[in-house]
C-alpha cells in the first residue's frame, strides 16, 4: 500500500514538474518585460510556442550520426530524470532512496553533453563554436557545484537529498548553509546567462521543442533545489493529504520566489556575457570551498 | 590450491621471460598469440584468489645472492592488480595480432608482463627490485630523454625504501618488515622513496604514437605503481608515518590528476590526450590511497575501506576503459593516418564500432553516470564525507581542497571526453582521409568490445563488481569490513543512508528519454532533406556540402586561465651533459648501485 501511495506521488510530481516548467518560463519572460517597462508576452506562450514548433517541417540530417538525431531527447530524458529526483511537494516518494545530490547533478551534466555532442555533431561552425563555448562555462561551474554539494552533504551527513532537507531543516543558523546559498545562487544565475551563440541553433522543429522543454526543466530543477535546501516549508515525509496541501502550498511560494528572484537578477544584472558568467561560477567554487571549510571546521553562526 | 597457483604463475611468469627473450625467433604472427595465452591462462588462475574467502600462498625459490633468495608471495591484493594487468595484457596481445604483429611489440609486451607478475608476486626487496627493472626497462626502451632516464632510478628507489624499513639485522623481506618495524624517521625516508619512484612509474612520458607502451602503462603498469604503493606506504609503513604521508599522497595525486585532465582537453594529439586522461586517473587513485592513509591514522576503518574501495574501483575502469580508449584511438589512427582532431571527424559513420567503443571508454575514464569512473568519484566523496573531522582549520584544509580537486577534474575530464567524441568522431569527415577511414579487423573489434562491455558492467553493477572482485583485497589492506554495504542494486556508504543506484538510475534515464523519443515520433511529418549548416537554404556554388574544416578543430573546450604575474626564474648552473648515457649504460649503472645496496646490508649485518 505505502509503495502505491509513494509510487502516486511520485507520478503526480513528475505531471507537475511537466506542467510547471513552460508555465515557470512564461512567467519569467512576462516578469523580467514588468522590470523593464514593457508589457510582456502571454504567460502561456511557451506551451504556444511548443506547439508551434510540433507543427513545422522537419529538415532531415544529410550528415550527422543517426545516434545523435535523438540527442534532445537523451537531454530531455536526463533532465527530467534530475527533476523527477527533486522533490517538489513532499519528501515522500518513489524515487527518494535514488535522489543522491552528486547523482542529480550529474544527469544535469548528462543532459548537457548530449546536447554539446549534438551540436558538434551538426558539422557546422556556429554550432561547434557554442559546443566550445559552453564546454568552457561548464568546467568552472560543474566543479563548483559539486564542491556545493559536497558541503551540503557534510551539512547533512548523507549525500541524499531528502536526508538533507531534514537536516537542513533543522539547522537554519549554520553560517556554511548561508555561504552554500550564496553559491548556489550564483551558479543558478551563471546557469541561466544567455548563450550566443545558442547551443541549440542547430536544431529545428520537434527536436527544437524538446530541447526548449529541457532548458526549461532545468531551470526549474534550480528553484525546486534551492527552494528545497533553503525554505523546505511544508516539505515533509508524510501521508496526510493535509500535509500534501501545506505542501503544494510551500512549492507554490518556492516557484513564485524563484522565479521573481531569477526576474530580478536578471533585471538587475541585465544580459550575463559568458565570460562573465564563467567568473560567477569561479566565485561560486571559492564560495563552495569556504562553505565545505566552514562546515568541517564546524563554524556556526552565533 | 593457492600454493599450487602460485607455482602455476611462477612457470607463467618464466614462460613469458622466455618468450620475451626469444622474441627475435619467434615468427610474428605466433608471439602475439603466445603472450595472449600465457596472459590469460595467467589471469584465469587469478580468479579464485580474488574472490571473497581466499586464503594466500608463499614460495621460496633458491635463486640469488646466499640469504637474498626470491621470496614470492599471492594475497587477494597482488592477485586483483594481477587480474588486472594479465587481463589487459592479453587484450593488448590479442590486438597486436589484429594490427601488424611485429617482435619488438611481442617483445616489449611479454617482458612486461613478466615484470608486473614477479613485481605483483614480491615478497622481498630484490625480487621486487628485478620485476620493476622489467617493467621501468620496457618503459624506456629505444628512449634518449632525460625523463625517461630517470625511470631507470625506480628500481633502485624502490629497493632502497624496503632496505629502510627492513629492521636491522634482517634481510629485506616483508615478512620480517612486519615483525619488526622501524621507526619513524627510516619509514618516512622510505616513504618519500617509495612515492617519488611511484610517481615517475605513474606518469612516464611515452611517445604518442608508441601505442603498445601507451597500453601497457594503463593496463599493466599502473596497476604494479599502485600496488607498490599500497604495499609499502600503506600496509609496510610505519603508522605513525602515514598521517603526513596521507596529505602528501593527496597534494601529488591532486598535482597529477589535475595536470592530466588539463592536458587531455587541449592536447592537440588524440593518442597524447587518451594517455593524459589515463595519467589522470592514477592521480584521483593517489588521491584514494592518501584518503585511505588519513583515515587509518585517526582510526576510522570504514574511511579507509571506502577509499580503498574507491582505488580499486578507478584501477579497474582504467584497466578496462583506459586501455580499449588507447586501443580504439590507435585503430583510428593507424586508418586515417593521422591524430589531429581537426583533421579527423566523420568517423561515427566510417568506423562506427569503433566510434562507439571509444566513447563507451570515454564514459568509464569521465566522471557521468553509468560510468564506472562516477562510482568510483562517488565513492571518493563518500571516503572525504566519512573522513577524519578532529582539528581546527589546518587539519581540515586537505580534505575540504581534495574535494575540490577532484570536483575540478571530473568537470575538466568530461569536457576533454566531449572534446575527444565530438571532434575526432562526431561531425563531418574533415579530410579524404578521414572519409575513407575503415574498421579493423573482427579480432580487433572483439576485444575492443568486450573491454568496453567490462567496463560498462563494472559501471552499472559497481557494488557486485566490489563485493566479487575488491572485497577480499581491501580487507587484506584495512584488516577491516567492507566500507560499502552493498546489494545487487545500491552501493552504500552506511545503512542509515541509501546511496548510488547505477541500474535503477540507467533505467529512469532509458524510461525518461524513451519517453521523449516516442513523442518525438508521435509527432514527426514529413521532412524536407537538407545539409543543415546551411539551416535548409540552397548551398552556394562551390561548396555544396558546406566547408568541413569550419567545424570546431577541438580547441576552446577549457575556459582561459586568468593572467598570473610570472615569478623570477632562478639562474642555475649549467647541468653536466648526459646525452652520453645511453639505457644500456644506465642499466650497468643500476646494476653498480644494486651491488653497492648488497655491500651496505652486508655489512649492516643482511642476509642473516
Amino acid at each position: 500500500m505505502i509503495i502505491v501511495l509513494t509510487l502516486v506521488l511520485q507520478i503526480l510530481h513528475a505531471a507537475l514538474i511537466l506542467a510547471a516548467a513552460p508555465l515557470a518560463a512564461g512567467a519569467l519572460d512576462w516578469l523580467e518585460a514588468r522590470f523593464a517597462g514593457r508589457a510582456g508576452p502571454p504567460l502561456l506562450l511557451p506551451w504556444a510556442s511548443l506547439v508551434r514548433l510540433s507543427r513545422k517541417t522537419p529538415i532531415e540530417r544529410e550528415a550527422g550520426s543517426p545516434g545523435l538525431r535523438y540527442a534532445p531527447a537523451a537531454a530531455f530524458g536526463a533532465t527530467a530524470a534530475a527533476a523527477a529526483m527533486v522533490p517538489s511537494f513532499t519528501l515522500d516518494m518513489a524515487l527518494f532512496p535514488l535522489a543522491d545530490i552528486l547523482v542529480i547533478v550529474s544527469l544535469l551534466s548528462v543532459a548537457r553533453v548530449a546536447e554539446v555532442l549534438a551540436a558538434l555533431d551538426a558539422g557546422a561552425a556556429l554550432p561547434g563554436l557554442a559546443a566550445q563555448q559552453a564546454s568552457a562555462a561548464a568546467v568552472p561551474a560543474e566543479a563548483a557545484l559539486v564542491v556545493v554539494v559536497f558541503a551540503l552533504a557534510l551539512m547533512g551527513g548523507s549525500f541524499n537529498l531528502d536526508l538533507i532537507i531534514e537536516q537542513q531543516a533543522g539547522l537554519p543558523t549554520a553560517a556554511a548553509a548561508w555561504v552554500a546559498l550564496a553559491a548556489l545562487l550564483a551558479l543558478a544565475a551563471a546557469d541561466d546567462a544567455r548563450r550566443d551563440p545558442p547551443l541549440d541553433q542547430h536544431l529545428t522543429d520537434t527536436g527544437l521543442a524538446i530541447a526548449q522543454f529541457a532548458a526549461w526543466l532545468r531551470r526549474l530543477v534550480w528553484i525546486d533545489l534551492i527552494g528545497a535546501l533553503v525554505f523546505p516549508a511544508g516539505l515533509a515525509a508524510s501521508a496526510a493529504p493535509l500535509d500534501w496541501a501545506l505542501g503544494f502550498a510551500g512549492w507554490a511560494a518556492r516557484l513564485v520566489a524563484g522565479i521573481l528572484a531569477l526576474a530580478g537578477l536578471r533585471a538587475l544584472l541585465g544580459s550575463l556575457p559568458a565570460r562573465r558568467a564563467r567568473e560567477l561560477a569561479g566565485a561560486a567554487g571559492l564560495l563552495a570551498l569556504v562553505a565545505a571549510l566552514l562546515v568541517l571546521t564546524g563554524t556556526r553562526m552565533a | 590450491m593457492s600454493d599450487l597457483i602460485l607455482l602455476l604463475l611462477t612457470a607463467d611468469m618464466a614462460a613469458l621471460l622466455l618468450l620475451g627473450a626469444l622474441a627475435a625467433v619467434v615468427p610474428p604472427a605466433a608471439g602475439p598469440v603466445l603472450t595472449a595465452g600465457l596472459g590469460g591462462l595467467g589471469a584465469l588462475l587469478c580468479v579464485p584468489l580474488v574472490l571473497p574467502g581466499a586464503a594466500g600462498a608463499t614460495l621460496d625459490v633458491s635463486a640469488g645472492p646466499p640469504g637474498l633468495h626470491l621470496h614470492l608471495a599471492l594475497g587477494p591484493l597482488p592477485a586483483f592488480f594481477l587480474l588486472l594487468a594479465l587481463f589487459s595484457g592479453t587484450a593488448i596481445a590479442l590486438f597486436q595480432k589484429a594490427a601488424a604483429p611485429r617482435r619488438d611489440l611481442v617483445r616489449a609486451t611479454s617482458l612486461c608482463l613478466a615484470g608486473a607478475i614477479l613485481s605483483l608476486l614480491a615478497a622481498d626487496g630484490v625480487t621486487l627490485l628485478l620485476g620493476a627493472t622489467l617493467v621501468c626497462a620496457m618503459l624506456v626502451r629505444d628512449r634518449q630523454s632525460a625523463r625517461a632516464r630517470a625511470t631507470l632510478l625506480v628500481p633502485l628507489l624502490l629497493l632502497a625504501a624496503v632496505c629502510l624499513l627492513t629492521p636491522t639485522g634482517f634481510p629485506p623481506r616483508f615478512d620480517a618488515i612486519r615483525a619488526a618495524p622501524v621507526g619513524d624517521v627510516p619509514a618516512g625516508a622510505a616513504a618519500a622513496l617509495t612515492v617519488a619512484g611511484v610517481s615517475l612509474m605513474l606518469c612516464p612520458r611515452v611517445p604518442g604514437r608508441d601505442w603498445v607502451r601507451q597500453a601497457l602503462v594503463a593496463g599493466a603498469v599502473l596497476p604494479v605503481g599502485l600496488y607498490l604503493l599500497i604495499r609499502l606506504v600503506a600496509d609496510l609503513s610505519a603508522p605513525a608515518v602515514q598521517t603526513g604521508w596521507g596529505v602528501v599522497l593527496l597534494a601529488a595525486g591532486g598535482w597529477i590528476t589535475l595536470r592530466g585532465a588539463w592536458r587531455a582537453a587541449s592536447e592537440a594529439d588524440i593518442t597524447a590526450a587518451v594517455a593524459a586522461l589515463v595519467r589522470r586517473q592514477a592521480g584521483l587513485m593517489v588521491i584514494g590511497v592518501g584518503l585511505a592513509l588519513t583515515a587509518r591514522a585517526t582510526d576510522l576503518p570504514q574511511a579507509q575501506s571506502l577509499a580503498l574501495e574507491a582505488t580499486m574501483l578507478l584501477a579497474l575502469g582504467t584497466s578496462l576503459a583506459g586501455t580499449a580508449a588507447v586501443l580504439a584511438v590507435e585503430a583510428m589512427a593507424s586508418s586515417t593516418g593521422t591524430v589531429h582532431p581537426a583533421r579527423l571527424g566523420g568517423l561515427a559513420q566510417t568506423m562506427p564500432r569503433t566510434a562507439a567503443v571509444l566513447a563507451a571508454c570515454l564514459l568509464g575514464v569521465a566522471a557521468l553516470p553509468p560510468g564506472v569512473g562516477f562510482a568510483a568519484l562517488w565513492l571518493l566523496f563518500q571516503a572525504l564525507l566519512a573522513g577524519p573531522r578532529t582539528g581546527g582549520l589546518i587539519d581540515q584544509v586537505p580534505p575540504a581542497l581534495a574535494a575540490t580537486v577532484i570536483a575540478l577534474s571530473a568537470a575538466i575530464a568530461t569536457a576533454a571526453a566531449v572534446r575527444l567524441v565530438g571532434v575526432a568522431v562526431l561531425g563531418r569527415p574533415r579530410t579524404p582521409q578521414g572519409a575513407g577511414a575503415r574498421e579493423i579487423l573482427g579480432i580487433g573489434q572483439i576485444i575492443l568490445a568486450t573491454m568496453a562491455a567490462l567496463s560498462l558492467v563494472a559501471g552499472i553493477i559497481p557494488a557486485v563488481t566490489l563485493r566479487y572482485l575488491a572485497d577480499a583485497a581491501v580487507r587484506e589492506v584495512s584488516g577491516s569490513t567492507q566500507g560499502v554495504r552493498s546489494d545487487m542494486m545500491m552501493l552504500a556508504a552506511s545503512p542509515a543512508s541509501p546511496g548510488y543506484a547505477a541500474l535503477p538510475v540507467l533505467a529512469l534515464l532509458v524510461l525518461a528519454t524513451g519517453c521523449a523519443i516516442l513523442v518525438v515520433r508521435w509527432l514527426r511529418r514529413e521532412a524536407k532533406p537538407a545539409g543543415l549548416w546551411f539551416d535548409g537554404m540552397t548551398p552556394p556554388a562551390g561548396f555544396p556540402f558546406g566547408e568541413p574544416m569550419a567545424q570546431s578543430a577541438g580547441t576552446g573546450f577549457l575556459p582561459s586561465l586568468p593572467a598570473l604575474p610570472a615569478l623570477p626564474r632562478l639562474r642555475l648552473p649549467p647541468r653536466p651533459r648526459l646525452a652520453a648515457v645511453t639505457p644500456v649504460a644506465a642499466l650497468w649503472l643500476l646494476l653498480a648501485a644494486f651491488g653497492a645496496l648488497l655491500l651496505i646490508l652486508a655489512i649492516m649485518g643482511g642476509g642473516a
